[in-house]
């Protein structure tokens, strides 16, 4: 039962996250409010690929840590693909962040606000 | 979706479609095969052509997976244990397999993230250049105390960040988490002191040579190894400092590049801030 849990509680929390990101890039008007939800939907997607490389019993993938990263053939430490990919998934959401904020800022200066609906109304 | 529809209706809808995601998400996650049911002699790489373990293992034993010239690689390639501090010219010597991944393996693809954030960060640099506001600060000034605090944390801050990224193959880090490390403490100065600007074309020459090194360090592995991004240095005995061949080289590059960038970034951000917004 423990197991189970230790194991699916990762499940439950990413997948929520990206849920609540979603949640708010549909709904919220605001592009600053967006830009939230864009970065929360991230931090769930990576919370999700650990959780995929993770099992309960798995030590860290670095030799310090044990000796053997694999007993008689079967792999305990975690996988570290996954978390290859997600330490490039970190960096590239910093950068496409602040350029998005960026952008966000010269929209504030030429529309003076940062509501979708009233930017669409001026355009007109 | 108009613009007059209900807000409730909306939310149903997106509530809908968060439902349908989180569905799909369950269900790759538990049809996902686990860590602990893979058998290392077994050449995953290989057995995830198939996208599927269970029937690539059924094709395996019966013998239909390979071509008649082939042979199936589990019997010849035995699984040897590494013994820290002991083993010696391995393939790839760090410690660090999540770094030997990321900067050897896949080093093409850290080459293309470098060059990720540094468009992303010029585009931020272009975006916020050209007008800027001199912003009328608030009188308060920060204290003697944040003034001089500011500065000797920086000192410890950026020796934390080299610390980071020299031990990138040994220790869980890298070039990317030291050079955030070090660009905190870049902030840490804007923070102490009213207008405060780093020296702009010292960063500029600091972020261009690292990213050059990086692609010089590539450039010797093809004339040496014949490939782009080859390991061309010994890789000496695991968890030893100078192991891992070019891994500390280009983690230092990279740390160097990162955190130049993010400086600039924390500089073009903060410089153009105006005081009604505040």
């Amino acid at each position: 039962m423990q197991v189970f849990l230790q194991n699916w509680i990762y499940l439950i929390a990413s997948v929520s996250l990206i849920g609540v990101g979603l949640y708010i890039v549909l709904t919220k008007e605001n592009i600053f409010r967006i830009i939230v939800g864009l970065n929360i939907i991230e931090s769930g997607t990576n919370l999700f690929m650990i959780a995929i490389a993770w099992h309960p019993k798995a030590v860290m993938p670095i030799y310090t840590a044990t000796d053997h990263l694999a007993v008689n053939g079967k792999v305990i430490a975690a996988d570290p693909l996954p978390q290859s990919l997600v330490l490039t998934a970190i960096v590239i959401g910093l950068g496409t962040t602040a350029l998005a904020l960026a952008i966000g800022v010269k929209i504030f200066e030429k529309y003076g606000t940062l509501d979708v609906r009233k930017i669409k109304e001026a355009e007109k | 979706m108009k613009n007059d529809t209900p807000k409730v209706f909306k939310s149903i809808f997106a509530l809908f479609v968060v439902a349908i995601f989180m569905i799909g998400l369950f269900y790759a996650f538990v049809s996902m095969p686990k860590g602990w049911g893979v058998n290392v002699n077994n050449r995953v790489s290989r057995l995830y052509i198939l996208k599927n373990v269970r029937t690539a293992t059924r094709l395996l034993d019966s013998g239909k997976f390979f071509a008649k010239g082939m042979k199936p690689l589990r019997a010849e390639v035995p699984y040897k244990p590494i013994k820290f501090k002991k083993t010696a010219n391995l393939e790839d010597g760090a410690a660090n397999v999540v770094t030997s991944i990321v900067v050897d393996y896949r080093g093409f693809d850290t080459l293309g993230e470098v060059t990720v954030l540094f468009l992303a960060a010029s585009g931020v640099m272009m975006l916020l250049f050209g007008k800027r506001v001199k912003p009328k600060r608030k009188k308060t000034e920060p204290s003697l105390i944040m003034y001089v605090g500011t500065r000797i944390a920086f000192a410890v801050i950026f020796l934390f960040g080299i610390y980071i990224f020299v031990h990138g193959h040994l220790t869980p880090g890298g070039g990317f988490p030291g050079g955030a490390v070090i660009a905190s403490g870049i902030l840490g100065l804007f923070l102490g002191r009213n207008g405060y600007t780093p020296n702009h074309a010292g960063l500029k020459v600091f972020e261009s040579l690292s990213g050059i090194a990086f692609v010089i360090i590539g450039l010797i592995g093809l004339f040496s190894v014949k490939s782009f991004l080859a390991n061309f240095l010994p890789t000496g005995i695991i968890g030893n400092l100078y192991s891992a061949g070019f891994i500390s080289l280009i983690y230092i590059a990279i740390g160097m590049k990162v955190g130049s960038e993010l400086a600039a970034v924390v500089d073009s951000m903060i410089g153009d801030t105006k005081e009604e917004w505040s």
